[in-house]
């Protein structure tokens, strides 16, 4: 993850490029990220971050974060990404019912009666929740106070610009500019 | 002048080590035992410190040195938030605790923002309660200078913390100890910990000058010696919260309801006085279930006293 920082506050400028990598690197978002450029203007105060994702956040599938075989009576799952195996079980157990659902590790479950290509396409987490996830992590890098903040989304990329009180029109087109510079799109 | 330190050993002959503070004429502060093992907080006179330390040695104990010890400081933080908590403040708090004292962790309720960060007179009366303040503020030098402020009125000694060096924020506290802003992780490297340090010691330098100035004029007792005298006191003795007594430099906390007890704690005897004739007695700013007790001066009896007589 490449760091980039805009500001005249020495020490702030330091101490953010830390925070920033700590906290990422706490809540797991760090491997997700390319590229960030942090605008910190504390005097106005204005605050733009913004993010290059190394890939657009997509929608997880069964198939995409377990190993689906089939067994007799069913299929056998082996949850390959921690993560998200209390979502596969709520997928799981809307669509086939609890009876149906044994769990005999953590990690392993036999669906009685499902059929391979029908388990392997259930979502367990759209793409919105990663990036919801994402944005309330950049939330958490940026100081309490400023609490005023217009998110920009276009593919990988993700800006924020936050002030104190009002957020000016030229204070969003700012954050605009960044945005595109950082590979964003226009027209968001 | 006296000097608090602490007895780290056994109880075998623990005995020898009371009698011996009393003699010179020292009070225990606090004193914990578990299982076979002892820990004493003592304040004892400065010229006795070898011979105290002797006798601990004697008995199989070592001395340590507790220089905030019979103290109680609040730091405080923007607000209890994720952004501000628990890192650096708990930290900070950790370090106090190993200096002996008894530690206090508040947020704000309008503390976050530049321009927008307020503290109410209800947040400095109860700051005031404190031997010490530390303030916990964050890497921008424009947000610090901004929100100094919020000390200018605090009459208890303060030690502001923060990333940056503040320009032009004379008056506002009694010392600035940079280079600890806001962190999101725990401060263990060693020039993290020598931060630490440098914390602890510029409260305990701070508390140093407050504490000579009791030394001018001395308080009509010491809060030890009230201590000794409540704690036999059932509600006090029965009472489940943490630290039901907490010595402060000039008084004492006591976390019982000030309603149900103030008549009692007025008309308790101290060498033939009344405590409600030799301090101050109130409900604590936080709210009615901490009495805070605040010792008079000698001169500041003997003038009640006088007046009293030719009223």
């Amino acid at each position: 993850m490449d760091i980039e920082i805009i500001g005249d506050d020495t020490y702030g400028n330091e101490a953010y490029v830390k925070l920033f990598d700590d906290i990422m690197s706490d809540l797991n978002k760090a491997v997700l990220i390319d590229r960030v450029q942090l605008t910190l203007e504390p005097a106005t105060p204005l605050f733009i971050f913004s993010i290059v994702l190394r890939a657009a956040p997509s929608a997880k599938t069964i198939g995409d974060v377990s190993t689906v075989r089939t067994d007799v009576g069913g299929v056998h799952i082996t949850i390959t990404q921690e993560r998200y195996a209390p979502d596969i079980l709520k997928e799981l157990w809307a669509r086939y019912g609890r009876k149906a659902v044994y769990q005999q590790t953590r990690f392993d479950l036999d669906v009685t009666g499902a059929k391979e290509e029908d388990v392997n396409p259930i979502v367990v987490a759209s793409g919105e929740d990663d990036r919801r996830e994402i944005m309330g992590a950049i939330w958490r890098t940026m100081p309490e106070g400023i609490k005023n903040r217009k998110t920009l989304i276009s593919d990988n990329v993700i800006t924020v610009i936050a002030t104190e009180e009002v957020l000016l029109p030229e204070m969003i087109e700012r954050g605009r500019q960044v945005h595109k510079a950082m590979g964003g799109s226009d027209d968001v | 002048m006296f000097e608090v330190m602490m007895y780290d050993g056994g109880v075998y002959r623990s005995e020898e080590l009371y009698e011996l503070i009393e003699d010179v004429g020292g009070v225990v502060l606090q004193k914990n035992r578990s299982s076979q093992m002892l820990t004493v907080i003592m304040s004892v006179p400065e010229e006795d410190r070898e011979a105290i330390e002797k006798v601990c040695n004697d008995i199989g104990g070592v001395v340590k040195s507790v220089p905030l010890a019979g103290t109680e400081i609040a730091v405080v933080g923007p607000t209890l938030g994720r952004h501000h908590m628990p890192h650096p403040i708990c930290d900070i708090a950790e370090e106090l605790r190993r200096y002996g004292a008894v530690t206090v962790v508040m947020g704000m309720a309008r503390g976050r923002g530049k321009a927008t960060s307020q503290i109410s007179m209800t947040e400095r009366l109860t700051l005031d309660e404190y031997d010490g303040v530390i303030f916990m503020m964050g890497n921008f030098k424009s947000c610090v200078e901004t929100k100094a402020e919020l000390m200018r009125d605090i009459h208890a000694p303060t030690v502001l913390v923060s990333g940056p060096v503040p320009e032009g924020i004379e008056g506002t506290c009694d010392a600035i100890v940079t280079g600890v802003g806001r962190k999101a992780a725990r401060m263990r490297t060693p020039p993290e910990r020598a931060k630490l340090e440098e914390i602890a010691d510029t409260m305990e330098a701070v508390l140093k000058e407050k504490k000579r100035s009791l030394e001018e004029d001395p308080l009509f007792v010491h809060p030890a010696e009230v201590k000794t005298v409540l704690e036999e006191y059932e509600p006090i003795n029965m009472c489940l919260r943490p630290s039901p007594m907490v010595l402060h430099l000039d008084g004492i906390r006591i976390k019982i309801p000030y309603r149900d007890h103030r008549e009692y704690l007025e008309n308790v005897e101290i060498y033939g006085r009344k405590l409600g004739e030799i301090a101050d007695i109130s409900p604590s700013k936080i709210d009615d279930s901490s009495i805070l007790i605040r010792i008079k001066t000698r001169s500041q009896v003997e003038d009640e006293d006088r007046r009293r007589a030719s009223a």
